[in-house]
């Protein structure tokens, strides 16, 4: 299928390969297919392009890149609800905001977006009674940055 | 709105299965307890719209800047140096 893009220009994508976003992203509810870009393999930040307006595109992260030891709640209900049967289909992104300061890109981990990369089922997730911050400086301990690992793209991921 | 007046120790019930207890109000703090589904989202409003801004201004950011991620990863690595 054809879609036309903002930043993309005019792409062919594999409808098999469009995740369906529960509920849309918080703000953008009436959005609820996505594609997820990797423009380049050497970078972490990767694009989720909304399918049905190609205006829409959010920068995200392997939440898991930005925080090694990352370890959101997900409740019993979401995992049903996405129908997760293993850790190893999940893949964690997180939304990167850019600002003028591109120094001061951050990451939201509060609200990570859950994905079933295998029932290409997605949701963005609150998390409850939880300190991870909504704003997390993505240059703060990020190893991939200091050059010691190159970004690593779960296998969950490159599936998608 | 619908305006209730309760006790500490009353209960507000939202349809069948949902449950508000006012738990606790000392001062200007009410201590409330929730009884929902597991499916019923709970958040604290100020987070959830801290969530739904930070999404807007992740979606409509300045596109010269995240034009190009390479650059911009770049600039993270190296951030002393303006790299093109």
């Amino acid at each position: 299928m054809k879609i036309s893009t903002t930043r993309f220009g005019d792409i062919d994508i594999d409808e098999s390969r469009v995740i369906r976003m529960k509920d849309g992203m918080l703000g953008f509810e009436h959005l609820k297919r996505y594609k997820l870009f990797i423009q380049d393999e050497k970078i972490p930040f990767w694009w989720l392009q909304s399918v049905e307006d190609g205006s829409v595109a959010f920068v995200v992260i392997n939440s898991l890149g930005v925080k090694p030891d990352y370890e959101p709640v997900i409740s019993d209900a979401e995992v049903n609800l996405l129908k997760i049967e293993s850790p190893e289909d999940t893949v964690l992104l997180s939304v990167v905001t850019i600002r003028s300061d591109p120094l001061k890109v951050t990451a939201n981990l509060r609200a990570p977006i859950v994905v079933n990369a295998k029932k290409m089922l997605a949701k963005q997730i609150i998390l409850v009674d939880s300190d991870y911050p909504v704003q997390y400086p993505v240059t703060e301990n990020n190893a991939a940055l200091e050059g010691k690992e190159k970004p690593e793209i779960p296998p969950s991921v490159s599936a998608l | 709105m619908l305006i209730l007046t309760r006790k500490s120790g009353e209960t507000i019930r939202i349809g069948n299965d949902i449950k508000i207890t006012i738990l606790e109000a000392k001062g200007k703090q009410i201590r409330v307890g929730i009884d929902a589904p597991s499916d019923v989202a709970v958040h604290r409003e100020e987070i959830y719209q801290m969530i739904k801004q930070q999404n807007i201004l992740a979606a409509g950011y300045d596109d010269s800047i995240g034009k190009n991620l390479s650059h911009l990863w770049n600039r993270l690595k190296n951030p002393k140096e303006d790299v093109e």
